[in-house]
C-alpha cells in the first residue's frame, strides 16, 4: 500500500500548528486514495508526542528518540530524515514549511532521489501526478505545477488548511538512528534569541505588524500595547527591521515569515508586494496609514486613513474597554 | 578565500505592470557583495556562474561591475530548468572548479522556491548553511549566521562549503561608473549545455483569488476608531 509520511516539527515541545495543518489535508487525501498516513517525530521528547501526531490521523508514527534533533541542525536532521523516508517507503511526503524545513528539503531530495513542489499553497493526488498551486512572483501569480516523479516532496505554507482531528491508530515505531558528529564539518555555536517573542507569529490568531510608519521607540510602545490588548504577535516590515527597531524574526513577507491570522493589523505600513506576499491571506487586514493612495488599502478589509500616533492611542484605549467587558 | 556566486537573472517582480524589465536576483546581488566584502583587500577571487538565456549577459556584466572577477555562463534557453535540473547543472560546473565557498541567494525572487543551495552542497558533499543573514571568515572556518525559525543560529563551517544568501544580510552596492568600465573588458566564459530533464513542471500560471473589496474609514481619528471597532466587533466577528 502507498502512504504519505508527514514530518512533523516541534517548537517548546509542541507540535507546530502548522504541520497538524499540512497532516490534516495529508489524511483527507490519504482516506480518498485509500493509503496509509504516516507521521515523523524527532527529538529527545519524540514518543511523548506521538499521541497527538494518532489524533490527527496517523496510522503509525515513526520516531528517533535523540536529542541531536533538539536544536536545529542541519546534517543530523538530513541523516534522520532520510532514515525514516527509506523505512517508510512513501509515495509523498509533506511537511511544513517552516524555516528548518526549507533548510533540509533540497538537500533531502538529492538524498532520496526525489522531486520538490516547495512552499505550496495547495496540494492534490491526480492518479500518477501530484498536482500544486504555489504563489511565484512575490505572491502575484499562483503557478499550477506538477509532478510525475515516484517519490514527491511538498512543503505547505503555514494557513493553508484547517487543523482536523481524525482518529488513526498512532503506532510508534522507533527508527534505527546512528550519527557521527566528528563527520559533520559545521558545528553550532549559538542561538541568539530575540527578546520578547511571546507568541510565536506563524502560530498567531492576531498579528500587528509594524512599518516605517511606526517610526521610532514611542511608535513601537503604542504597538506593543495594541498586541498585548489583543494578545497579538509583532511582526514588521523589512524597512524597520532594517533599522533595528525591530527582531529580524518579525519580518513578514518575502524574505521573511508567510503568515495568515484572522485578524492583521497593518501599522505604517505601504504594502510593497514583498511584504503583502507574506499575508494577503490573513482573513481580515486592517491598514492604518496616513496616505490614502497606499497599497496596502486594495487589501486592507478596513483601512483607516491618518496618523497612527493619533490613531493608535485611541484605539488602543477603545479595545481596552471591549476586551475588560468580556 | 576563493569565492564563487551562483547567479540568476529573473524578472523585476517590483514593477506592477509586467515590464519584461529583467534584473539580477536581490538574493544574488547580496551574496556578491558578501564576497567582496570579506575578500577586500586580498587578491582572492569572487567569480560568479550564471545559467539561463544568451541575454542574461547584462546580468553577469551587472555583477561584475560591482566587483566580481571572472564569469562562466552556461546557456541554456527556454523552459524546464528547475531547480532539481540547476543543482544537476552547477555541479558538474563544480567538478572542475575548486572553491572555499560557493555563494547562492537563498531563493529567486520569481520562484521562491530556495531549492537549488541546498541541492547542489548534497550533490558536492560540501556542509552547508541556508538563509544567512551575517558571514565572517575565521582562518579557514566560515562562521555563519542564519535566520531561524524562532532566532538566529550562529554556525561555524569548515571550508569548502556552501551558504546561500538572505537579502537581510546588506544592502548591495549600485556599481560606478569605473566598475561598468571595467568590467567591459572581464572575460566570460561562455558555453552552451543541454539541461537534464526536470522533476517539476509549470503547467499554468493563474491569478491568485482576489480579496473582497473593503470599507475605507477617513476623517476624524475618533470617529473611525468607534466605527472600526464596532465593525470588527459585531461584522468581522474577531474580536
Ligand atoms: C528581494 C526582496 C525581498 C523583500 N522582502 C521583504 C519582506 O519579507 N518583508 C517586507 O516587509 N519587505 C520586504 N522587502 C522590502 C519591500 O520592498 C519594502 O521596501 C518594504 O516592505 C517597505 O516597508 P514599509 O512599508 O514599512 O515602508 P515604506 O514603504 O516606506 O512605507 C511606510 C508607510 O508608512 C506610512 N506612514 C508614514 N508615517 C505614518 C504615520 N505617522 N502614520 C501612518 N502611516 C504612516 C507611509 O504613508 C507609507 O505608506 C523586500 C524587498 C526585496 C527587493
Amino acid at each position: 500500500m502507498s502512504s504519505i509520511l508527514c514530518l512533523l516539527s516541534v517548537q517548546d515541545g509542541r507540535i507546530k500548528r502548522s504541520s497538524l495543518e499540512a497532516m490534516s489535508h495529508a489524511n483527507t487525501l490519504a482516506r480518498a486514495e485509500g493509503w496509509s498516513l504516516e507521521a515523523v517525530l524527532l527529538g529527545s521528547k519524540a514518543a511523548d508526542l506521538a499521541e497527538t501526531a494518532g489524533r490527527h490521523g496517523a496510522d503509525r508514527v515513526l520516531v528517533i528518540k535523540d536529542p541531536v534533533f533538539d536544536s536545529h541542525l542541519n546534517a543530523p536532521l538530513l541523516a534522520g530524515l532520510e532514515a525514516v523516508v527509506k523505512a517508510a517507503s512513501p509515495r509523498l511526503v509533506v511537511a511544513a514549511s517552516t524555516e528548518s524545513v526549507k533548510d533540509v528539503l533540497g538537500a533531502l531530495a538529492v538524498r532520496c532521489d526525489a522531486a520538490v513542489l516547495p512552499d505550496v499553497a495547495s496540494f492534490s493526488v491526480q492518479g500518477e501526478r501530484i498536482v500544486c498551486e504555489r504563489p511565484v512572483m512575490a505572491a502575484k501569480k499562483l503557478a499550477r505545477t506538477e509532478s510525475s516523479h515516484p517519490l514527491v516532496f511538498v512543503s505547505v505554507r503555514s494557513g493553508s488548511y484547517e487543523v482536523k482531528e481524525a482518529q488513526g491508530a498512532g503506532t510508534v515505531v522507533d527508527v534505527p538512528f546512528q550519527f557521527d558528529a566528528a563527520t559533520l564539518g559545521l558545528t553550532l555555536r549559538e542561538i541568539v534569541k530575540s527578546a520578547g517573542d511571546t507568541v510565536d507569529l506563524s502560530e498567531a490568531r492576531v498579528v500587528v505588524a509594524a512599518g516605517r510608519g511606526v517610526r521610532d521607540a514611542s511608535g513601537k510602545a503604542l504597538v506593543d500595547e495594541l498586541a498585548s490588548i489583543t494578545g497579538a504577535a509583532i511582526g514588521a516590515s523589512r524597512a524597520v527591521v532594517e533599522t533595528g527597531l525591530f527582531p529580524a524574526t518579525a519580518q513578514i513577507g518575502q524574505t521573511g515569515k508567510v503568515v495568515s491570522p484572522d485578524l492583521y493589523f497593518a501599522v505604517g505600513i505601504s504594502g510593497a508586494v514583498q511584504h503583502t506576499a507574506g499575508m494577503a491571506n490573513s482573513r481580515v487586514i486592517v491598514a492604518i496609514n496616513k496616505d490614502p493612495d497606499a497599497p496596502i488599502f486594495d487589501l486592507a478589509t478596513y483601512g483607516l486613513v491618518g496618523d497612527c500616533f493619533t490613531i493608535l492611542p485611541l484605539l488602543n484605549a477603545e479595545l481596552k474597554k471591549v476586551m475588560a467587558s468580556r | 578565500m576563493k569565492f564563487c556566486v551562483c547567479i540568476k537573472q529573473v524578472p523585476d517582480v517590483q514593477a506592477s505592470v509586467q515590464t519584461g524589465r529583467m534584473v539580477l536576483n536581490a538574493y544574488d546581488a547580496s551574496a556578491v557583495e558578501e564576497a567582496l566584502v570579506i575578500n577586500e583587500g586580498t587578491d582572492d577571487p569572487v567569480d560568479l556562474v550564471l545559467i539561463g538565456s544568451a541575454s542574461a549577459t547584462e546580468t553577469i556584466r551587472k555583477a561584475l561591475a560591482m566587483g566580481a572577477s571572472e564569469a562562466t555562463h552556461l546557456v541554456a534557453e527556454g523552459e524546464g530548468l528547475d531547480s532539481h535540473a540547476v543543482a544537476a547543472l552547477l555541479a558538474a560546473h563544480f567538478e572542475g572548479h575548486a572553491y572555499d565557498v560557493i555563494l547562492t541567494g537563498k531563493q529567486s525572487q520569481d520562484t521562491d522556491a530556495g531549492l537549488a543551495g541546498s541541492m547542489l552542497a548534497e550533490r558536492l558533499g560540501l556542509p552547508y548553511a541556508t538563509n544567512a543573514v551575517g558571514l565572517r571568515a575565521e582562518g579557514d572556518t566560515l562562521v555563519v549566521t542564519r535566520q531561524g525559525d524562532a532566532g538566529q543560529e550562529i554556525l561555524a563551517l569548515k571550508t569548502p562549503c556552501l551558504v546561500t544568501c538572505s537579502n537581510d544580510m546588506n544592502n548591495p552596492r549600485i556599481p560606478a561608473l569605473k566598475g561598468i568600465m571595467a568590467a567591459k573588458r572581464k572575460q566570460i566564459d561562455t558555453r552552451s549545455i543541454t539541461p537534464p530533464g526536470p522533476r517539476t513542471r509549470v503547467t499554468t500560471t493563474l491569478e491568485p483569488p482576489g480579496r473582497e473589496p473593503g470599507v475605507k474609514l477617513e476623517g476624524e481619528a475618533a470617529d473611525m476608531v468607534a466605527e472600526l471597532v464596532r465593525r470588527l466587533d459585531a461584522e468581522a466577528n474577531v474580536l
